[in-house]
């Protein structure tokens, strides 16, 4: 057995900062949901993480303690999981800009 | 070399691995993402066989969403650990050699320009402190000195991480490592200054405890390095294996680290900020309205 990062919805959904996912090393591992944290009911969205990608440094720990305050953030043993989320079950929401930026050269 | 490089060949969509599937319908080409929508997009950056909560591979993340055009890019690396990350993402990576990893680019972006004319095409190269300032010192050193248009980036970790920890030029003096027991007794290279004297148009250090700061930083040196010169950034990531930092502690390190000896400093030549403000709109470096110039009298 080995640790992995869970996300407390309950707190990460009434603060969403969104620090965490900006701190990860490994890409693609912490995700935001949009839906998860409001069909509990709660303003935002929530973050969750991709278990099966997830090393297990805890650097977003320290991040979600120490940076953000918020403690929402803990290593739990993965069998202890009530719910992983599988790579296969990330969906993105996918909101970023058409860019226009590619060849702004003139003449 | 353009958007048409990720997308499905007819009838093989459903045959494709997710990662692929999410790649050609939420990653990152063609669009603009930034690092505040990090988690809600596919990156181009995938799984990698590097230590857990190293540094070096979020600098490297956050590198790779900065770029201004990841479908246009092509990155050049050299042995060192950061390849192994570099080397996994969607975005062609050229390994050089050791030490000759801004030789390469310089062809590289001297042929891209010959092929594609007007077409910005970005080379980015990435390698390690040893790759820049020990092995491959006097090709980065030349390349700058020919003022070659690409960027060079130096994930500078302070040891040959990947060797075992032996001291590199980089390594600070006095560092006591596993292949260095007596200590380095030289001090650390001043590759800033370096860079400067050689005629780098953009000279910055950076450290990745400020995701923002990194990302603005490698947008603005690619950008300058299309048309303007050499580009360099130097970026503390600290190897958390050889220095022996807690894995959950890499970022309290890293801003020790920025308090102590990386604050950030960033130099831009006149021409390259003449270029950023016309070109790209960088407000901050359009020349001071006379107004808003203090009369000293």
């Amino acid at each position: 057995m080995y640790l992995v990062a869970n996300v407390n919805v309950e707190i990460c959904a009434s603060k969403s900062c969104k620090l965490c996912t900006q701190y990860c090393p490994e890409a693609n591992t912490i995700q935001y949901s949009e839906e998860m944290g409001k069909e509990q009911g709660f303003k935002y969205g929530s973050a969750y993480i991709a278990v099966d990608r997830c090393k297990g440094c805890a650097l977003c720990v320290w991040v979600c303690d120490s940076l953000a305050k918020n403690n929402a953030i803990k290593m739990t043993m993965i069998d202890q999981l009530p719910k992983a989320a599988l790579t296969d079950n990330i969906t993105y929401g996918d909101k970023s800009t058409t860019a226009v930026l590619a060849s702004p050269m003139v003449g | 070399m353009s958007l048409d490089y990720v997308k499905f060949s007819n009838g093989f969509e459903r045959f494709m691995p997710k990662e692929y599937r999410d790649m050609v319908e939420h990653g990152p080409f063609g669009k603009k993402v930034t690092v505040s929508q990090m988690g809600s997009f596919k990156e181009a950056l995938e799984e990698h066989p590097m230590c857990a909560g190293c540094a070096m591979t979020l600098f490297i993340r956050l590198a790779i969403i900065a770029f201004p055009n990841p479908e246009d890019t092509i990155t050049v690396g050299t042995a060192g650990c950061g390849r192994l990350a570099i080397s996994q993402a969607a975005i062609p990576f050229v390994y050089g050699n050791y030490g000759d990893q801004n030789g390469v680019a310089s062809g590289l972006s001297r042929g891209l320009r010959l092929r594609f004319g007007d077409k910005p095409k970005d080379v980015v190269v990435m390698a390690g402190d040893g790759g820049t300032a020990d092995i491959g010192f006097q090709q980065v050193l030349h390349s700058w000195f020919r003022k070659e248009r690409f960027t060079t980036i130096m994930l500078d970790n302070e040891v040959y991480g990947n060797t075992g920890g032996q001291e590199s030029g980089m390594t600070n003096r006095g560092a006591v490592l596993k292949m260095a027991p007596l200590g380095k007794k030289f001090e650390k290279m001043d590759m800033l200054q370096m860079a400067k004297v050689a005629g780098c148009a953009y000279v910055a250090t950076v450290v990745p405890n400020n995701p923002r700061r990194v990302e603005s930083v490698i947008k603005k040196a690619v950008l300058i390095a299309r048309e303007v010169g050499s580009t360099y950034i130097q970026a503390y990531t600290s190897c958390n294996i050889e220095y022996a930092i807690p894995t959950d502690k890499v970022m309290e390190d890293a801003k020790t680290v920025e308090n102590d000896r990386y604050q950030f400093t960033e130099y831009v030549s006149e021409e390259a900020k003449q270029y950023l403000a016309e070109r790209y709109g960088y407000k901050e470096f359009l020349p001071k309205p006379a107004a808003a110039i203090p009369n000293k009298a």
